[in-house]
């Protein structure tokens, strides 16, 4: 009787030690995933990627993600979709798109799409799988057209990077004070022939013809290209005075490398995505000398107006490494970085996980941090910066968008 | 006139970048018949050993260059022995085992990440030279000077060395060539080595034009395979004929059309020599072999 008494009670310890010990009370927290489907081989690529798991270990060292009353840490999971790559079909893209969203069943994506013609034909992968989906890097404005053409079907899409249409409007007030500072008036683009670089130049070329321009030439080069002899002997021909090009290759350096060994008498004033991080004058030689480098994001230089910038800047070279800061890509790794923490409230806000409840809350978020929004766009980066490329290294201090005096100084850190 | 002389002149330059490219699939296939489709695969690797010993381990330019050449050879020596020997004689198992292995090497690259600016090699000449009206970087002329150089040096191989003499001998008529004592595996090894080689001197010459860039890899086989049918097998003369012509319609054309034409030329140049004069523009092959 007794032996079964106490049998009893050590029956009821042991239940009640069970019941409330630690490891039975806290099941295993599961992290919030974020996917990043994008192409990893590319520096804007691998950059991004970097700046993503930078603002989840900062969100995870306060803590994580608080959903509903439970704090979740956040979990990056990426795939290379090699989009930049020439020969790559969409569908390739696609495929290894989806491979994420089955397989680690995210719980949103950001970054997202490298190339425009693959953001376009994802976006009907992505509402089919119902995934919040940031993009960061894709510039196409035929997003936001589709987007309005079926806002129910695609509310778990948004953009938290550039588009071309303001990339473009930036680049022409650039070029609209330098015609009228230096009376140059013969103008030639030479651009990537991709979807967002066409329409970024297609834009230029009415602009500039509305402008009282010459437009001696518009040439496309496909993805990978090395040789630009054609455009600069058209330039010699032509009597080019700026050079415009829009590239978001590698290769497309060697465009400054031709220019200078042909002495041409012309002024590059564009974007050339090589040409953007801090070490590009050492890269190129000195070939850079002379250029205006149109950077649009000012996430990889650190603007004084913008302390987030800063913070962004002195936090990645702690994490990765003063060389990898240097190198950072002129455009996504500043709104990739951003699109976490956009994420993070939002998932906050909605206390959910569920990504219709998790979709408004993004759409209301309103960008800050390392970008800033463009009057008339939430969504859009306002906050165009130049560097400009002499004697040696970057010339610090040139926000050019003209609307914000504020703009005007580099941080500390970011290296001329 | 300007306009027409700034084509002429980078025709020339884009010529001899298209013989140095060519010059080391050509050489092996028309002295020991093998088709070394691994020529851009080697041509990329000797550009990055030679950016490698130059901007990491710090050697002087020319002795990184002389660097990349040497393990050019080397690996060409393998190639012959692991994978070209074991299906030697089966002409589609040659191509396909060398593709692949060509393939291989490349996409190895752009799984290790070498895909960035920062892969690029000094010109060998710095400055720029102004002919007339026209400046020119200096290092596009040594270019010129180089393709010319090595064109003779191989004319001169080919006819005045008794190892030059014992390939062209192969070429020609190989049972024969092995009755006199001429070693196959021997003369295939050097061969491949020497058609590498030649690879690894086209990239530390003419990478510094742009960088090192994996998809040049691919352009590289088929700028060589475009020379060699277009040119012929037999003759140096034909692929130095090939490369002018096809140097001055990739400039013309990409500035009169575009610069998205340069790639079509290539390939209608294949398609029209293969379907008009299957012997190449200066080979008589095709028409012997058609006489027998």
């Amino acid at each position: 009787m007794l032996r079964g008494r106490v049998l009893w009670v050590l029956a009821s310890v042991a239940l009640a030690l069970g019941v409330w010990s630690p490891g039975a009370r806290t099941a295993p927290v599961e992290p919030v995933v974020l996917g990043v489907p994008t192409a990893l081989g590319s520096i804007e690529g691998a950059d991004s990627l970097r700046a993503v798991q930078l603002a989840a270990e900062e969100i995870n060292a306060k803590g994580g993600v608080r959903v509903g009353a439970v704090r979740r840490p956040l979990q990056v999971v990426s795939i290379d979709t090699r989009e930049h790559e020439p020969g790559i079909p969409i569908h390739d893209a696609l495929a290894a798109l989806e491979k994420l969203l089955t397989e680690r069943r995210p719980h949103a994506v950001v970054v997202g799409a490298f190339r425009s013609e693959v953001l376009l034909a994802a976006m009907d992968v992505v509402a089919r799988y119902r995934v919040p989906y940031v993009v960061t890097i894709a510039m196409t404005p035929a997003f936001e057209a589709r987007i309005a053409s079926d806002p129910a079907k695609y509310r778990y899409l948004f953009r938290m990077g550039l588009q071309s249409e303001y990339f473009a409007g930036n680049l022409a007030r650039v070029l609209g004070y330098v015609k009228s500072r230096h009376g140059v008036s013969r103008i030639q683009f030479v651009h990537q022939d991709v979807l967002w670089a066409k329409a970024t130049v297609g834009f230029l070329e009415t602009w500039a013809r509305q402008a009282g321009w010459t437009v001696v030439s518009s040439d496309a080069y496909p993805t990978g290209a090395t040789d630009f002899s054609a455009s600069v002997l058209r330039a010699r021909t032509g009597r080019t005075q700026i050079l415009v090009p829009v590239f978001d290759m590698p290769q497309s350096g060697v465009l400054l490398k031709q220019v200078k060994g042909a002495q041409l008498p012309v002024a590059v004033v564009g974007f050339i995505s090589p040409a953007v991080p801090a070490t590009a004058w050492q890269a190129f030689e000195g070939a850079v000398d002379g250029m205006v480098q149109f950077v649009a994001e000012p996430g990889p230089l650190a603007v004084r107006a913008l302390p987030k910038s800063v913070h962004f800047n002195r936090a990645y070279g702690q994490k990765y490494g003063e060389e990898m800061r240097m190198k950072l890509s002129g455009h996504g790794p500043g709104p990739s970085y951003d699109a976490v923490y956009v994420v993070a409230a939002a998932i906050e806000r909605a206390g959910t996980l569920d990504p219709d409840r998790v979709a408004d809350p993004v759409q209301r978020q309103a960008p800050g941090g390392v970008r800033r929004a463009a009057p008339g766009d939430r969504h859009q980066p306002g906050f165009p910066v130049a560097r400009s490329w002499a004697a040696g290294g970057g010339v610090p201090g040139a926000g050019c968008g003209g609307r914000d005096p504020a703009a005007r100084g580099v941080g500390p850190v970011s290296g001329g | 006139m300007s306009e027409v002389l700034s084509v002429l002149l980078y025709g020339l330059v884009q010529a001899a970048v298209l013989l140095l490219v060519a010059l080391g699939f050509s050489v092996t296939f028309g002295l020991s018949g093998i088709p070394n489709f691994a020529h851009g695969g080697v041509y990329i690797l000797s550009g990055f050993v030679c950016w490698y010993l130059l901007r990491k381990l710090g050697w002087p330019h020319l002795l990184a260059a002389a660097g990349g050449v040497a393990v050019a050879a080397v690996v060409g020596v393998l190639l012959y022995w692991l994978v070209i020997r074991p299906v030697r004689r089966l002409v589609l198992a040659e191509v396909i085992a060398t593709f692949a292995a060509g393939v291989a090497m490349l996409e190895l690259f752009r799984w290790m990440g070498l895909v960035t600016y920062e892969f690029n090699l000094p010109p060998v000449v710095a400055g720029s030279v102004t002919l007339g009206e026209l400046a020119v970087d200096a290092h596009r002329l040594a270019v010129v000077a180089a393709a010319a150089g090595l064109g003779l040096l191989l004319w001169w191989f080919g006819r005045a060395t008794r190892t030059g003499l014992a390939l062209r001998a192969m070429a020609q008529e190989e049972y024969t060539a092995l009755s006199l004592g001429i070693r196959e595996d021997f003369m295939a090894t050097v061969s491949v080595a020497l058609g590498s080689a030649l690879a690894a001197v086209a990239a530390v010459l003419v990478l510094p034009l742009g960088l090192i860039s994996i998809n040049l890899g691919y352009d590289a086989m088929l700028v060589a395979l475009a020379l060699t049918v277009v040119g012929g097998t037999e003759r140096t003369a034909g692929l130095v004929l090939a490369a002018l012509l096809l140097g001055v319609a990739t400039v013309a054309a990409s500035v009169v059309l575009g610069p998205h034409w340069s790639e079509v030329i290539y390939l209608a140049a294949i398609v029209a020599v293969l379907a008009v004069r299957p012997s190449g523009i200066l080979g008589r092959l095709k028409e012997l072999e058609e006489r027998v």
